[in-house]
């Protein structure tokens, strides 16, 4: 399988992230899920398969380290490659990682500011002018996160961001939803996400459900997609 | 020496460069009365600490060989190998760390953990050595433990906590508490050696008592009897803390976390006491040995005095005395005048001399026995190998030595130069694995490679210094190699007729990438189309090639070279001409497979204040550097990346005049990557003037 292939071939083709790569359309997506059912590893596929589109991503790594976030692509690549049995895999492996580049933070010393001079700075050097932001670990209970939120969608039109993904953290005893049944902490802010997926654990399995999706979508909501547990990798139900 | 093995520790200190280990080495030895005065690392006063025993190391004040010492702490004889701080001679902190059964790892309290921290951490990781660590500098201004041990666990995940509470910091540093026993401790006397206990300070009780709280909730984990004494509320016995302690340690699921200030004297003998408490005795870790006898199984060594001697050397030095050899013993017992075998050569020596070293200084000793480290005399073998009494064939798992990365050419200065030279470079080759040298028969000049600029730079000076070899110096050359991208058929034909006998040998086949070895043969002629006798010249054709690709003149790497058919004559052929046929085959097939030139790519860390952060990216990005990713946390941020090695000549220099010297880079070969089409050119045009220059 080329790399075309995995692009044509990936079941992330079903949420459209590919329509609305055109002039001046945006996406924010939010993956949800409680803990350790594998946010981390949506957003690594998701970031991937922008990577693989020629779209450079910055992944921000919020309480993570480095190297652990670097694995989780490692690992999601051989996983890849076991499975589909990859053409001249190495030589892919080198031209996507050009595509990507990692920021990490402590849970106290992130802010969206802080992120968004980072990455101007990047640009203007002709170091790194991200495509897709990837935010893993931002914190929705915080009082402020709104207005993040809000920062964050601002400077998605400045900087010419094709798409940000957020990964979001529930809680099994919290049962409050938004009308399009997205979980809390996000319940409240739910307007501000155009896709919303969540992981759901069922019958041995993790559903990945499509909450929220913009109309480019031709997944059938909530049975289309599949995490395989055993993997991580997203499939086809 | 003491027979019970229970009171033998074999430690390394290993740290990050200008942490202040080589001077908390020197207080230790104070301390356990090996020497009688203190002496600066700088050598303000003229003599050097005592463990930096070479001239070159006393001057730039880092360790770069690692001295062996001895000394006696409370009954317990321990080994202390003194690691270099610097990346480039990480192949000694790795031998270290391969005889070693504990580690001490210093950290600036300033500072805290560094990129070179994260290195040796890996090290220790690598070889399983439980470690304890020491904050050091508490005199300084601007120290927080605290922080430093909050890097440790997320840094270098440990699982580290503090057993020790500061008594003021920077230049009110009066001493710390013990959270164990709960009592303060002062360190009085002109050099700190008079240890006094008393109540914690009033005003530090409560804080003493909540990091107390969270040492006995972490270490309770490792002991069921801990852990019910805590829950039934029962005055705790300090002994009872010590012995989870030294268990999650050993286990390497604990890490315990002491302070200090060599510098000022204050707390290293609790540090020997925790040497003694919570590093592992030889019996404590289990050392593997490779059975010989059988297919290399791998089996346990008993650290018992009666079986037989097994012994790794693990360095050489050629000084003042002759050639001294420091081995481990593992186990059995050597006595001076035993003969011993040294199991990769099958000869047999005699150990005339036994010695236990302290950095340059000996003391003759008659015996050693299971765990201990001493030196021999006299001995003749290279870094790494095995010797037994001849009653055991095994050999100790070989050690992760990686390829050098760089080269220069030395010109001798004179005919005496010459002479020296060669002595040196055949001492230094037998010394360290990494550094290698060989004559280039094209240009007739000598070349040394090795892990980095410093790391040759610091052999031309000891050439300089203790071999009296001037030298010239060239530029430093990165180590190419070249590979092929696809399979490519070949069939070629080597015909010489030119009176006399000739020359004949047809040798075809294919040739495609290998991705697992540098070099594998196979032969899949049926019929007897090449004969028996011809297939290994063929083999010895292509290995021949090997050593020179046509693009740059580099080895070739990671061809996989098959032969399935060819023809022979029954007079005109033989060894040469099929050897001649390999080589044109391999030549034909070759220049079809699409050759690469590859280069060595450094992981490279560069730590610096967060503001420089775009200026440390931006020289990594004109260095054709791939930035992997950014660290930010407080003030500080660590860009990742992996950078060519051919642009990192002169870095150091670039960095420090970009950050004002705040920033500090750390490097370590990653893989080899194929060069881009630009520099490809660049480079096969050069070859090719050189070539027909």
């Amino acid at each position: 399988m080329g790399k075309e292939d995995l692009v044509s071939n990936n079941p992330l083709r079903a949420l459209g992230l590919e329509k609305e790569e055109g002039a001046g359309s945006r996406r924010v997506g939010l993956v949800m899920a409680r803990a350790g059912l594998g946010k981390t590893a949506i957003l690594v596929q998701i970031a991937m398969d922008s990577m693989l589109r020629d779209n450079k991503v910055l992944h921000v790594a919020i309480g993570e380290d480095l190297e652990k976030t670097r694995t989780w692509y490692t690992d999601i690549l051989a996983l890849m490659d076991q499975e589909k049995k990859v053409e001249n895999f190495q030589e892919v492996v080198g031209e996507i990682m050009k595509n990507r580049m990692i920021m990490t933070f402590k849970e106290n010393s992130f802010d969206t500011a802080k992120l968004g001079e980072r990455m101007e700075d990047l640009a203007q050097q002709g170091i790194f002018k991200a495509d897709c932001l990837v935010i893993d670990g931002f914190d929705f209970t915080a009082k402020d996160s709104a207005a993040a939120l809000g920062g964050l969608k601002i400077f998605m039109e400045t900087s010419d961001l094709k798409m940000i993904w957020f990964s979001a953290l529930s809680h099994r005893d919290d049962d409050r939803v938004s009308a399009n049944g997205v979980p809390a902490p996000c319940h409240e802010v739910d307007e501000a996400f155009d896709t919303v997926l969540l992981i759901s654990p069922e019958d041995n399995g993790m559903k990945l459900k499509t909450l929220k999706c913009s109309d480019a979508c031709s997944v059938d909501a909530g049975k289309a997609l599949i995490l395989d547990p055993a993997t991580m990798l997203i499939k086809k139900a | 020496m003491s027979v019970d093995l229970s009171h033998v520790r074999n430690i390394g200190i290993s740290a990050h460069i200008d942490s202040g280990k080589t001077t908390l080495t020197e207080r230790i030895l104070f301390y356990t009365d090996r020497i009688h005065a203190i002496h600066d690392v700088r050598g303000k006063d003229g003599v050097g600490a005592k463990m930096d025993s070479m001239e070159l190391e006393r001057e730039r004040g880092i360790t770069i060989q690692s001295a062996a010492t001895y000394c006696n702490w409370k009954g317990n004889d321990i080994n202390i190998i003194d690691t270099p701080g610097h990346v480039d001679f990480t192949v000694e902190v790795e031998r270290a760390l391969r005889v070693l059964d504990g580690a001490v790892l210093i950290l600036c309290s300033v500072g805290g953990v560094q990129s070179q921290s994260i290195t040796v951490n890996r090290q220790m990781d690598r070889y399983n050595v439980p470690r304890i660590s020491f904050i050091n500098k508490c005199d300084r201004t601007g120290a927080n433990p605290e922080r430093v041990t909050g890097q440790l666990q997320e840094k270098l995940g440990l699982n580290a906590h503090m057993m020790q509470l500061p008594i003021g910091l920077e230049n009110d540093l009066e001493g710390v508490i013990d959270l164990v026993t709960m009592k303060a401790i002062y360190f009085d006397g002109e050099n700190g050696e008079t240890i006094r206990e008393e109540e914690i300070p009033a005003d530090l009780l409560d804080k003493a008592e909540e990091k107390r709280e969270e040492l006995l909730d972490a270490v309770s984990m490792f002991s069921e009897e801990l852990m019910e004494v805590m829950l039934e509320e029962q005055e705790i016995d300090p002994q009872l803390v010590k012995d989870a302690v030294r268990a999650g340690t050993l286990a390497l699921d604990f890490s315990p976390v002491f302070i200090g200030s060599a510098y000022k004297n204050k707390a290293v003998q609790p540090l020997l006491d925790a040497v003694e408490y919570y590093l592992p005795c030889p019996t404590d870790v289990e050392n593997i040995g490779l059975d010989l006898d059988n297919d290399e199984e791998e089996f346990p060594v008993t650290n018992d005095a009666a079986d037989p001697l097994i012994m790794l050397a693990f360095k050489l030095e050629d000084g003042r005395y002759g050639q001294l050899t420091y081995v481990r013993t593992y186990q059995g017992t050597l006595k001076k005048g035993d003969s011993v075998i040294n199991v990769r050569t099958g000869k047999k020596v005699k150990v005339g001399r036994l010695v236990r070293m302290h950095s340059d200084e000996m003391k003759d000793i008659d015996s050693c026995g299971a765990g201990d480290i001493v030196a021999l005399f006299g001995v003749d073998c290279a870094s790494g190998d095995t010797f037994t009494d001849g009653k055991i064939t095994c050999s100790m798992s070989s050690m992760y030595i990686p390829e050098p990365v760089i080269s220069l050419a030395v010109l001798p200065k004179d005919n005496k130069a010459q002479i020296n030279m060669s002595k040196a470079l055949n001492r230094f080759t037998k010394e360290d694995p990494t550094f290698k040298t060989f004559v280039d028969h094209e240009t007739s000049e000598t070349i040394i490679s090795g892990m980095g600029e410093l790391h040759l730079e610091v052999y031309i000076e000891r050439m300089k210094r203790e071999y009296d070899a001037e030298v010239e110096v060239g530029a430093p050359q990165v180590a190419y190699r070249e590979t092929i991208s696809q399979r490519a058929e070949f069939n070629y034909t080597h015909k010489k007729q030119t009176g006399g006998s000739g020359q004949f040998g047809r040798v075809s086949g294919y040739m495609e990438p290998c991705e697992d070895e540098d070099y594998e043969f196979i032969d899949k002629i049926v019929g007897g189309s090449i004969p028996r006798e011809f297939i290994s010249s063929c083999d010895k054709g292509f290995t021949k090639s090997m050593a020179k690709g046509t693009l740059c003149g580099s080895p070739v790497t990671g061809v996989r070279c098959v032969i399935n058919d060819g023809a022979f004559h029954a007079v005109d052929s033989s060894d040469v001409a099929f050897q001649l046929a390999a080589v044109g085959a391999f030549k034909e097939g070759y220049a079809k497979a699409k050759p690469t030139i590859m280069e060595p790519i450094m992981k490279v860390a560069v730590e610096g204040p967060s503001e420089f952060q775009g200026s440390v990216m931006g020289s990594i990005n004109q260095r054709r550097g791939m930035i992997i990713g950014t660290t930010e946390e407080g003030s500080y941020t660590v860009v990742e990346a992996e950078v060519p090695l051919s642009e990192m000549f002169g870095y150091s220099t670039t960095l420090r005049s970009l950050t004002q010297g705040k920033a500090e880079f750390t490097m370590e070969f990653a893989s080899f990557k194929a060069v881009p089409k630009s520099v490809s050119e660049e480079l096969v045009k050069k070859y090719q003037e050189e070539k027909n220059k």
